[in-house]
């Protein structure tokens, strides 16, 4: 595998940033006459708390993160820093930083949607100057819109995070993989029906939206009503009936021959295709007889700053610079080679099948997950259509008004 | 055995029952083995993840024990083994202490609170106990206990802090001792301080000893409160913690069958302490309830 | 008469002077009554209450009847190219130091009154000529006619600061706005009985799903706790059965599923009965099925497996529980009945149970109690689906669950601290009204 990097923008930016750094220190300590900045002209000596992946932090995948901020403090002479690390998976910020966001960590890597959720209980600051310039310059707008909410960027973004799907090239055929149901015909396939993640894509293929056309039209609310969502439940009822299909993955059906997962299950289909195994955006499916495009949300993973910190009141400027490095070039590289994170830079190039997958998937079978309050009302209505579907109590009798009852219930908060 | 079953000559009718008795216990013997024996082949299972096409694994291996036990990287169980275990140490030595200086005083002593005491315990014992979760979260936090190693200090606390509202057990044990036995040594100047730990304590082996155990068990099962109090404090992580967290779509795959080599490793010294414990269980039950 | 009593009114109409200043100066009267040390005790409690609302004790009180009204503040730095954030008001902190400060003064109220009449006992103790206990007395007296106090005081003070505490803080939240509607995850404020209302309203979608959760609830705990209760004594006395043979090895074999960590079997269970979990596969590969059998996701399917499931873990318990009890039940009633030609089921019917339902009922109710607030069970298990769409609860969720779900999860905060009211206000009345009438209540020494 072959890695190209380009060098001279990024490094240039980096000066840049740790220009703008010791510029900032230097303007603390002395035009501010703030109480919270009057160690400026002293030796910063601050303990940084920083919450990652238990993956990141491990010897078998080269301790990423530990390694990433040593280089950080090297970076920054002036600043004497002491690393304390906790383990939080990106799922987990949500839960752990909204806990008690003043006990949290002060830098610390979460999925873009729990934006609204994190901002809610006041643990996630904004980035702005400097280094939101960094993320434009190095990151695509799709990337960059992922982690923007009511206009403004709350984090910096280091992979994506979508799924698509995963197939045995000996039971497919690249044509097959183009279209579910000709998939259907040549071996099983498992989705999780189930998961509300997953099953918008079949909706959204058939002209389905979430918050107006782009996602970001609040007052549109969920469009999952009509004939065209209709006719979405009637063509996932005969799926479900389908002998060739099962609810879940290679994981809970052992012979399927394709699932539907992202970068993290990519051992588990090692394992289950060998040397077979073949990466793919989502197929298309048939309604109508017209071929539509199956839309996965697509999201990303990104490190965001606490402001509710003591080092975020003191020394905010190293918090946002550590975040900025980790989400930065080289960090971005280190985690590609140590754990194939797949990075969002597009100083990066990298040419494997599996980044090439989520790349493709990002480009032309996703969505831009929406990043809106009422978001939160999405999921327990569409998990609950899944599970009905599984259950066998969605009938193409009834398949329009348990789709306008999910419809309803999306646009309804759920303590009405 | 000839010789019993010559001097009690069953009647066709009895024999015929008690065939049937034995062949349903045996099936029901099954049916709570089963699973178990089957926790214990997975947890020798060669092939990963939590679903496999065939009931019985394919292959055995003990791998799986040795990831667990030596795999410090992603899920350090070793280490939560051992938190658990100074945390069930000190919890148990103080919940004993307050389960059973609650129990004697409300059997023994009569005071104006006594009567309060009991009906708040009830009361307090009917509202959801994770209700109270969060506030004790900020109350520990308060006193310091929610960062570093102070966490363990924490999850003593909340394991042992209330412990004093299950008490019935044991003071229903001590309500079946005769009081005259104290009477008669305070008659020969014995303290009640003397009475307790002199003459109560041991009389009452079996319900000490099981109040020890149903206290050293508690910190191994509780996966609520304990991921509240760690957060992301991984070197604090309980084995209860461990155990759910393997069971999570990131680790499942991976760690399923570990997962069930811990519960076997946890489950061995608890059976063991229970089986051997199981007789002053019954008796500290039956003298517990004793009408 | 009455003014030879030890009371409040007492003490300060006819106290002495240190007994009167006492009610100022807290621990005075004991210090000028010969009790120094305990005196100097309670004097020093005062002075760090004051100096406790000084700091925050007053600020707490003061904040709370707003609950705090500073939002958090973002103020771009230029110089610095960083936004700065002022910090807000925390509502919950607010509410939860409030909650403290007047336990705080609870407690010195408490204090005050017992301190009072404590040095107008001794003033009279003075005044009669009596000898005043000195420390060493007091001390002594811990140890012995006092040994509760000594035995109570750090259990009670665990129970009050986690327990009591904690608990008047939840409450209180069911009288706010604190949930993630309307952005009041931070700043909250009163809002008087309207979610109570709202759960109330059998027409709203919280208040229709409160009354299906809690029919499943009752339901759920009463075929839980009696099922268990029966089959496991019924299970131990085929055990003990005379003509039963290995005694040992089959309560062996019952007894370690006990062993195993409820929490674990349950997670196992869970997985084994998925679609393509052990179960399925095993019915599947021995040709019994064709289809996998839907455990989690039919409703009915699903409350039944969570019953079932529950029997498998509960029945060793009940079974090693009433062994010993079963044996003390009294011989002659057995032969009594025997005389009479009563069979096995009707000795078990008029003997058997009976008696037991005697001696256990506060086991019973305990239990029952338990499992109306089993969550472990229903949260492992089925996660208290299925859920039907449009629902925050499941068709399995009891109360505990979905208040979980409501808190936790979704952060409905004041409406979960409504439905744990709810599950306590039932909870309560049923407890009282079979407790009461329960015969081990009246003969209190029998049993708790």
């Amino acid at each position: 595998m072959e890695k190209n990097i380009m060098i001279t923008r990024r490094q240039i930016l980096a000066l840049g940033l740790s220009g703008a750094a010791t510029l900032a220190l230097a303007a603390c300590g002395g035009g501010s006459d703030g109480g919270a900045s009057a160690g400026g002209d002293e030796n910063v000596d601050v303990t940084v708390t920083v919450w990652g992946p238990q993956e990141d932090q491990s010897d078998d995948n080269g301790k990423w993160l530990q390694t990433q901020c040593d280089a950080f403090a090297a970076a920054h002479p002036e600043w004497t820093i002491t690393f304390k690390y906790g383990v939080c998976s990106e799922g987990d910020a949500k839960t752990n930083i909204g806990t008690d966001p003043s006990a949290g960590a002060d830098v610390y890597m979460f999925a873009n949607d729990q934006i609204p959720d994190l901002l809610k209980t006041g643990g996630l600051a904004e980035l702005g100057g400097s280094t939101l310039d960094a993320i434009k310059a190095n990151n695509s707008e799709t990337t960059v819109n992922t982690v923007t909410y009511d206009g403004s960027v709350y984090g910096v973004p280091f992979t994506g995070n979508t799924w698509f799907m995963y197939y045995d090239k000996s039971v497919f055929s690249d044509d097959d993989v183009k279209s579910l149901d000709a998939m259907l015909e040549k071996g099983k396939v498992a989705f999780p029906l189930d998961n509300s993640w997953y099953i918008a894509s079949f909706y959204v293929a058939n002209g389905c939206t979430l918050f107006g056309e782009t996602g970001d039209d609040a007052a549109a609310g969920f469009d999952f009503s009509g004939d065209k969502a209709a006719a979405v439940t009637n063509y996932l009822v005969d799926l479900v009936a389908n002998s060739n299909f099962a609810n879940g993955d290679v994981g809970t059906n052992a012979d399927a021959k394709a699932f539907f997962s992202g970068t993290w299950d990519y051992e588990k289909a090692k394992d289950a295709y060998g040397d077979n195994l073949g990466i793919a955006p989502a197929p298309s499916i048939t309604i109508d007889g017209e071929l539509k495009q199956m839309k996965s949300f697509a999201g990303s993973k990104a490190v965001g700053v606490n402001p509710a910190t003591a080092l975020y009141a003191e020394h905010p400027e190293v918090a946002v610079a550590l975040a900025a490095y980790l989400g930065g070039t080289d960090a971005q590289q280190a985690h590609y080679d140590l754990r194939n994170i797949i990075p969002t830079d597009t100083n990066i190039t990298v040419d494997d099948a599996l980044a090439q997958a989520q790349m493709d998937t990002m480009d032309y079978a996703s969505i831009v997950q929406p990043l809106q309050a009422d978001m939160g009302n999405y999921w327990t209505p569409a998990e609950s259509m899944g599970k009905e579907l599984v259950a066998g109590t969605v009938t193409h009798e009834n398949a329009a008004d348990k789709t306008e009852a999910m419809n309803t219930s999306m646009n309804t908060s759920a303590v009405q | 055995m000839d010789n019993q079953m010559a001097k009690n000559t069953l009647s066709p009718r009895r024999r015929i029952v008690n065939l049937l008795v034995h062949a349903l216990l045996a099936v029901l013997a099954l049916i709570w083995v089963l699973p178990i024996v089957w926790i214990v082949l997975t947890s020798f299972r060669a092939e990963p993840g939590a679903y496999t096409k065939t009931f019985l694994p394919q292959g055995y291996t003990l791998n799986n024990y040795v990831k667990l036990l030596t795999d410090r990287n992603v899920l350090n169980f070793p280490k939560m083994f051992r938190n658990t275990l100074i945390i069930s140490i000190f919890s148990c030595t103080i919940s004993t202490f307050f389960v059973l200086s609650v129990a004697y005083s409300l059997s023994r002593m009569r005071f104006a609170f006594r009567r309060p005491y009991m009906n708040l315990a009830m009361i307090l014992g009917l509202f959801p106990g994770f209700m109270t979760m969060v506030a004790q979260y900020f109350i520990l936090k308060a006193m310091g206990f929610t960062e570093g190693s102070s966490i363990r200090i924490g999850l003593i606390v909340v394991y042992s802090a209330c412990t004093g509202l299950g008490f019935q057990i044991s003071k229903g044990f001590f309500d079946t001792i005769p009081r005259s036995i104290d009477e008669a040594a305070v008659m020969d100047g014995a303290t009640q301080w003397q009475v307790f730990t002199r003459i109560t304590l041991p009389l009452s082996k079996p319900i000490v000893i099981y109040t020890v155990m149903t206290s050293f068990i508690a910190p191994w099962v509780d996966f609520v409160f304990a991921k509240v109090l760690c957060r992301a404090n991984s070197d604090q992580f309980t084995v209860a913690i461990g155990l759910w967290n393997m069971l999570q779509k990131e680790y499942i795959y991976q760690w399923y069958t570990c997962f069930a080599a811990g519960a076997v490793l946890i489950s061995i010294p608890i059976a063991l302490l229970f089986l051997y414990m199981q007789r002053f269980y019954v008796e500290g039950m039956s003298g517990a309830v004793k009408g | 008469m009455n003014e030879d009593r030890i009371t409040v009114s007492n003490a300060l109409r006819r106290g002495d002077l240190f007994t009167r200043v006492s009610a100022v100066l807290m621990g005075a009267g004991m210090l000028g009554h010969r009790q120094i040390v305990k005196g100097a005790l309670v004097l020093l409690v005062e002075v760090a209450f004051w100096a406790y609302m000084a700091t925050t004790g007053f600020h707490s009180l003061g904040m709370m009847p707003s609950l705090g009204t500073e939002a958090q503040g973002k103020v771009w730095n230029e110089a610095k190219q960083i936004f700065e954030y002022s910090t807000g008001d925390n509502s919950q902190q607010i509410l939860l130091a409030g909650v403290i400060t007047c336990f705080a003064i609870a407690g010195l109220v408490v204090l005050w009154v017992l301190q009072l009449r404590h040095s107008y006992a001794l003033q009279r103790l003075i005044e009669e000529g009596e000898s005043v206990p000195t420390i060493k007395d007091d001390v002594k007296s811990l140890f012995d006619g006092n040994l509760h106090v000594t035995l109570m005081t750090l259990p009670c003070l665990g129970i009050l600061v986690f327990n009591v505490v904690p608990l008047v803080y939840m409450i209180s939240m069911a009288f706010t706005t604190y949930s993630k509607e309307g952005e009041h995850l931070i700043l909250f404020d009163w809002d008087g009985l309207n979610q109570f209302a709202r759960v109330l309203n059998m027409n709203g979608n919280i208040g229709r799903q409160f009354w299906h959760v809690l029919a499943w609830t009752v339901i759920w705990a009463i075929f839980a706790t009696f099922l268990n209760y029966i089959l496991g004594m019924a299970l131990a006395m085929v055990i003990n059965r005379k003509d039963t043979k290995a005694k040992g090895f089959w309560r062996f074999c019952f007894v370690l599923s006990v062993a195993v960590p409820q929490f674990v079997t349950l997670m196992i269970m869970n997985i084994m009965l998925q679609p393509s979990g052990a179960v399925n596969v095993l019915l599947q590969n021995l040709g019994l099925i064709t289809e996998p059998i839907p455990f989690w996701t039919n409703a009915m399917l699903a409350r039944v497996t969570i019953i079932v499931i529950n029997l498998w873990v509960g029945i060793p318990y009940t079974m090693l529980q009433v062994t010993g009890i079963l044996q003390n039940i009294p011989a002659e009633l057995y032969e009594a009945a025997k005389m009479d030609g009563a069979g096995p089921v009707r000795i078990f019917f008029k003997i058997t149970l009976p008696y037991m339902l005697f001696v256990t009922m506060p086991y019973l109710i305990a239990s029952f109690v338990g499992n109306i607030n089993n969550f472990n069970v229903i949260y492992l298990l089925s996660g208290g689906g299925p859920t039907r769409v449009g629902d925050t609860a499941g068709q399995t969720d009891l109360l505990v669950t979905w208040l979980y779900k409501l808190t936790i999860d979704q952060q409905y905060y004041n409406l979960g601290a409504v439905i744990g009211i709810m599950t306590f206000v039932i909870l309560t009345v049923i407890t009282l009204v079979t407790y009461r009438n329960s015969s081990s209540y009246k003969n209190e020494e029998a049993f708790m």
